[in-house]
């Protein structure tokens, strides 16, 4: 696919629309990064943002294996800011990058002489993770959420973890402090929702995914979470009427029976408009999948 | 009888007047810079000082939706429960070596009352910062009075715009003592005391908010109240603080309720399916 041709300012917005928003799209910032770089005026017209520039530079380097490009960032990084705590969080990311058991070391090291470095506590506990050390990083995540509570990052990841083992109850209670921090999102919602369907508890899931579509806006905004979340609607309510009482670990009262059935009802016309001929996004008119539902939904 | 019309030596304003006003400015941006110089770094608390400080955060989070909770009913209450027994039982309260915390009959951690100020060496070094920034900002403060006392006494300096009472008449004029001038020609002091409450907005202006030119709390302390106590935020008694918190918790438990439990009746009006109610 032929890309856009660059010009320096597109560059430079988009690439403080990705710091803003903390896009991860690592190799159109290295392609970016390294276009502004090379320009002549390039570093003067970054002005002030000059720092944050070469951080997420340094970051989506790592990201895409090009170490080279990341020690450069960091050196101009270490010169500038000799004894910075952010610094010290991107010098450990590359040391991860070669070796895992080091890394660990550095930030240890690094915490003892500084336990609340919040950062620094973050990427041990990433690098716990990469190395599959998960009774410890269990603990440590669990110690750290314990003092900084309102890390909503930290809640999700935890929620992550249990679920990667099979402990999803913990992982519903760990969702359920996320749901606190934020709970407006569908996004998180719906993690609830289809957490509490994986654990089998699906009068709690239904009622999640039916919050997920409460709390998406427009249809515009949130096509295609709102699916997800029709799809577990449709799921649960024929669960439920085909066996009504289904038990229910956190003993959540079902929906009742007409709700239920109009529910089932509704979930199945937004599903069949979903999918329908005239919602295609694809250029050759077809709508992809769409036979395989609407013979799932029974039409 | 008000002498209205006093001319004044334009030598007076151009001397004294704008004199006055420009040192007043010039020595506040000082003042901002060396308090900005002198201020210590926050000092580096340890995982559990944070831990204490967050704690009712969490609380306060938990009760902040409780009418409308994201949370099912038996996620809430054992949340609430759970919250209540940690504060209880003090497992919250930070762990200080030198100071261990003593424990009552149930076996329940108690917070050390608020030690005495001289004897913490952690609060001691905040009366410290806080007598230091007094210094930077009385020092000026006394030197241009004497300055002025000494140079410009015994004359007005300018009328104001706008009528005042004869009450304001020892403000206005001090050092002049007049009978019947009018309280709007102001001497040399007094503008010296207006200057010194107005120009906060100029400050405001020049350096930025939160800029350590003026202080409100000076306005109590200098030059009026002299050398007054510190006025030190008390360290929290985390034992009270917890306990209320636990009764707003328990109280936040009678409020509650789960947002989930008619969703589908409104997702059902929604989309029309039910008649809106």
């Amino acid at each position: 696919m032929a890309q856009p041709t660059l010009t320096l300012s597109s560059a430079l917005s988009d690439l403080s629309t990705a710091r803003v928003r903390a896009h991860r799209d690592s190799n159109e910032i290295v392609r970016k990064g390294l276009f502004v770089l090379e320009q002549k005026n390039g570093l003067k017209a970054l002005g002030g943002d000059i720092w944050d520039f070469l951080e997420q530079l340094t970051i989506a380097a790592l990201d895409i294996g090009q170490v080279e490009l990341a020690d450069d960032c960091i050196a101009r990084l270490e010169v500038q800011f000799p004894k910075s705590p952010r610094v010290d969080v991107l010098r450990g990311m590359r040391i991860e990058a070669k070796d895992l058991g080091l890394a660990l070391e550095y930030y240890e090291h690094t915490l003892e002489n500084d336990e609340t470095n919040v950062a620094i506590w973050k990427r041990l506990i990433a690098v716990l993770r990469q190395q599959n050390k998960t009774e410890r990083c269990v603990k440590e995540l669990v110690t750290f959420l314990d003092t900084f509570y309102s890390d909503l990052e930290g809640w999700l990841e935890l929620a992550d973890l249990y679920a990667s083992l099979n402990l999803y109850t913990r992982s519903l209670q760990a969702l359920s402090h996320a749901l606190l921090l934020a709970p407006q999102n569908p996004f998180h919602a719906l993690r609830f929702a289809e957490t509490a369907y994986t654990a089998n508890d699906i009068p709690l899931a239904l009622r999640y995914y039916l919050r997920t579509i409460e709390l998406i806006d427009s249809e515009e905004d949130g096509k295609e979470t709102g699916r997800r979340a029709w799809f577990g609607v449709k799921l649960c309510t024929s669960h439920l009427s085909r066996t009504p009482n289904l038990p229910s670990e956190s003993n959540t009262l079902p929906v009742q029976g007409k709700n239920l059935a109009a529910l089932e009802v509704l979930a199945t016309e937004r599903l069949s408009a979903a999918y329908s001929s005239t919602a295609n996004t694809k250029p050759d008119g077809k709508v992809p999948g769409r036979k395989e539902v609407l013979k799932w939904l029974g039409q | 009888m008000s002498g209205d019309s006093l001319y004044l030596d334009p030598q007076i304003r151009d001397w004294v007047l704008f004199p006055i006003t420009l040192v007043m400015i010039l020595v506040g941006i000082l003042r901002n810079n060396v308090t900005q110089l002198l201020v210590s770094s926050p000092k580096k608390s340890t995982r559990s000082a944070t831990r204490e400080q967050r704690a009712l955060l969490r609380a306060q989070i938990l009760r902040a939706n409780a009418k409308s909770s994201p949370l099912p009913p038996s996620y809430y209450t054992a949340h609430t429960d759970d919250l209540i027994a940690a504060f209880a039982a003090g497992r919250y309260l930070k762990e200080d070596p030198s100071r261990p915390n003593e424990v009552d009959e149930h076996g329940n951690r108690i917070a050390p009352a608020p030690g005495n100020m001289l004897t913490d060496p952690s609060m001691m070094e905040g009366m410290m910062g806080g007598m230091k920034n007094q210094a930077v900002m009385m020092v000026p403060q006394m030197v241009i009075m004497g300055w002025i006392n000494f140079f410009f006494q015994g004359f007005v300096l300018i009328k104001l715009p706008f009528p005042l009472t004869l009450g304001f008449k020892s403000m206005m004029q001090r050092g002049i003592e007049t009978p019947d001038m009018d309280v709007r020609w102001v001497s040399s002091l007094s503008w010296y005391f207006l200057n010194w409450f107005g120009l906060n907005g100029l400050y405001r202006l020049l350096l930025g908010d939160g800029n350590a030119a003026t202080d409100q709390k000076d306005l109590a302390t200098s030059p009026f109240a002299g050398a007054g106590a510190p006025v030190m935020n008390q360290p929290q008694d985390y034992n009270k603080l917890f306990a209320s918190e636990s009764e707003n918790l328990q109280l936040a438990q009678g409020l509650y309720s789960w947002i989930g439990d008619d969703v589908d009746s409104r997702i059902l009006r929604r989309y029309g399916k039910l008649p809106v109610a």
